[in-house]
């Protein structure tokens, strides 16, 4: 993604006209922008600035009726969320957030290692190239929801696909593993994502390895550098945003991942609970089955606190990055 | 052993690209088997046969009747015709709102444009949940305050799509208006042509293979969206992933239908995403090759 987005640029100010003449001098701007700027208002910030509000209320199906009328709880949900241990909110928590740390970090690496080795392996000229490119692309056509389905019956026990394969013809395990439930669960979650999103990032790193100018590969040999040394003095750095974006996308997207697992899982007697709970699955799983919608919304924003110091983190590490080289 | 230099770096490339169509092979083999599975019986599926089903007399059978009992079962009839009616006013709506939206950010530096892009980014980071609980009150809300029903309806969706896809292809659109020569306008702008004429004329045309590629994108994305349609549609209205994850649960052990369900999930959006592969990938990776 282009990196203007992500530097704040500053208007100009020295301009002599008024703040009032330049609003005039652009009004097409704000014809333009307006139909957005309206949808936006009623169903991003309002919703926010609700569901922020909605946090502090003791909001169930009893008080539902009341809306934003119903009783004022202070940090009340907050507690359950956080401390008290008896709330049903609180008692996955923990195994929810453990999971959701190690399906993020984990998925975020596999996907965009996966795609920086098949990357490299396009990154070369053959017949044939852009029909294996587009070959490649096809797990990340298929929709998130045939994903978890289709994974969920291929992770089977006794007919499962992984389980034939495993067993049956390469006799790499003495005996069929479950992996639907017990600690096996996080694996059968994490794969077919990574199954699912390592296309995007190959395609993303591709085009990124396209803009390498050959003369520094040239360059470099006739410097006398061999492929490892290129590799990490030439196509690391220059890689380099698409690692940015890349980066922060998966973690932002991974952290909020809910399609697969529901899925694969259900919402009902077959989830895995401890085992294969995400965040957001817990929070609708409260929200929506329990209609805890205040426990819901405290829970999510605090979610979305943690993401935004994530994401500045990863920022202010990025930008020190950059001047460091 | 002294092998000349061309020919070490062509076993090397041999043995890439061995390596690499393995790799291909075992990527594409969970779709292949979701098809091939889709044509066998569902009990041979559970035991995991390989192979395709066989009747009392030993003979092959593809059981081709799964896609007709699909048919019958899932009712997949409604919920295809739910997803193309909500995914495709959803594409319209937003593709409306975004390429406005995209060439005024890329076009005007004007008071509150930094405030706006800002936003529309910082929106990415706000989990879908924290926007479904109150969304979901509001709506139930509403129809009890005023009896027009919107829960449940293609509207309310529509609506809530197309504002949740706008940030995204604003930010993808941004990059295909900024590609267009300024000059061009410019010219015109000396020809006489009014701002609005200028982006119907020129922008407009010009952006085309991007506002189409944008388009098919956030059709993609709303096809594949389930928490929202979860809680937001009714038996009349649900779309295909809130239809085939209800049939998962009532149905545990109909593998075969739950393939043959997948399949044609799956169908459209490939046939969409080859007719128009050059654009999105192009759409998609411009911002990563600008960096």
């Amino acid at each position: 993604m282009p990196r203007e987005f992500l530097v704040v640029k500053k208007p100009n100010r020295k301009s002599k006209k008024g703040l009032w003449q330049r609003i005039k001098q652009d009004r097409i701007a704000y014809y333009f922008i307006a139909p957005t700027a309206l949808a936006m208002l009623f169903l991003h910030v309002s919703p926010i600035c609700q569901g922020i509000y909605m946090s502090f209320l003791h909001l169930n199906q009893n008080t539902l009726q009341s809306y934003l009328l119903a009783p004022f709880v202070w940090f009340d949900n907050y507690y359950k969320v956080l401390i008290d241990p008896t709330s049903p909110i609180r008692i996955g928590l923990f195994e929810a957030v453990r999971n959701t740390v190690i399906y993020t970090v984990v998925v975020t690496i596999g996907t965009l290692g996966v795609g920086m080795v098949v990357a490299l392996m396009l990154n070369r000229k053959f017949w044939g190239r852009s029909l294996v490119r587009t070959l490649f692309l096809f797990p990340w056509i298929v929709p998130t929801y045939v994903t978890g389905l289709l994974w969920g019956i291929m992770w089977l026990k006794e007919g499962g696909l992984v389980n034939v394969m495993l067993v049956d013809w390469l006799h790499l395990l003495p005996f069929k593993p479950s992996w639907l439930t017990g600690g096996n669960t996080m694996w059968a979650i994490i794969i077919p994502t990574i199954w699912r999103y390592w296309p995007l990032s190959m395609l993303m790193l591709l085009a990124g390895l396209q803009t390498i100018p050959d003369e520094l590969y040239e360059a470099a040999d006739i410097d006398g550098a061999g492929p490892w040394t290129k590799f990490w003095m030439i196509t690391w750095p220059m890689l380099r945003p698409v690692w940015f974006i890349l980066i922060l996308f998966g973690l932002i997207y991974n952290t909020y991942s809910f399609n697969i697992v529901i899925m694969m899982f259900g919402f009902g007697a077959g989830f895995p609970g401890e085992w294969g709970d995400l965040m957001m699955t817990n929070i609708f799983r409260n929200s929506f089955q329990l209609w805890n919608f205040g426990t819901g919304a405290a829970a999510s924003v605090l979610l979305l606190c943690v993401m935004i110091a994530i994401v500045n983190v990863w920022f202010r590490y990025f930008k020190q990055a950059e001047e460091m080289s | 052993m002294a092998l000349p230099y061309y020919a070490k770096k062509r076993i090397i490339d041999v043995i890439i690209s061995c390596f690499m169509l393995l790799f291909l092979l075992l990527t594409l083999l969970p779709v292949g088997w979701m098809v091939f599975s889709s044509l066998k019986s569902s009990s041979d599926i559970a035991i995991g046969r390989v192979g395709l089903s066989r009747n009392v007399a030993g003979q092959v059978e593809v059981h081709w009747d799964n896609y007709v009992d699909m048919w019958k079962n899932v009712n997949f009839g409604l919920y295809l015709k739910n997803s193309l009616i909500i995914c495709g006013a959803t594409m319209f709506l937003a593709m409306i709102l975004s390429t406005l939206a995209s060439y005024a950010l890329s076009r005007f530096k004007f008071p509150g444009s930094d405030l706006f892009s800002n936003t529309i980014l910082a929106t990415q980071m706000i989990p879908a949940i924290m926007y479904l609980i109150p969304l979901y009150i509001m709506f139930v809300k509403f129809t009890v305050l005023t009896e027009i029903p919107i829960k449940g309806t293609y509207t309310g969706l529509i609506l809530i799509y197309s504002a949740f896809f706008v940030p995204f292809s604003i930010w993808i659109l941004r990059g295909f208006f900024a590609s267009i020569p300024k000059e061009l306008e410019e010219a015109a702008r000396i020809d006489g042509c009014s701002a609005l004429q200028v982006f119907w004329y020129i922008a407009l045309p010009l952006a085309r293979p991007g506002i189409i590629a944008t388009g098919i994108y956030l059709f993609l994305q709303a096809w594949d969206e389930l928490m929202f349609a979860w809680v937001l549609t009714n038996g009349d209205t649900m779309t295909i992933p809130v239809g085939i994850r209800l049939f998962v649960g009532n149905y545990q052990n109909r593998f075969d239908l739950m393939m043959a369900a997948a399949t044609v999930a799956t169908i459209p959006v490939v046939v969409l995403f080859f007719l128009l592969q050059k654009h999105i990938v192009k759409g998609l990776t411009a911002g990563a090759v600008k960096g």
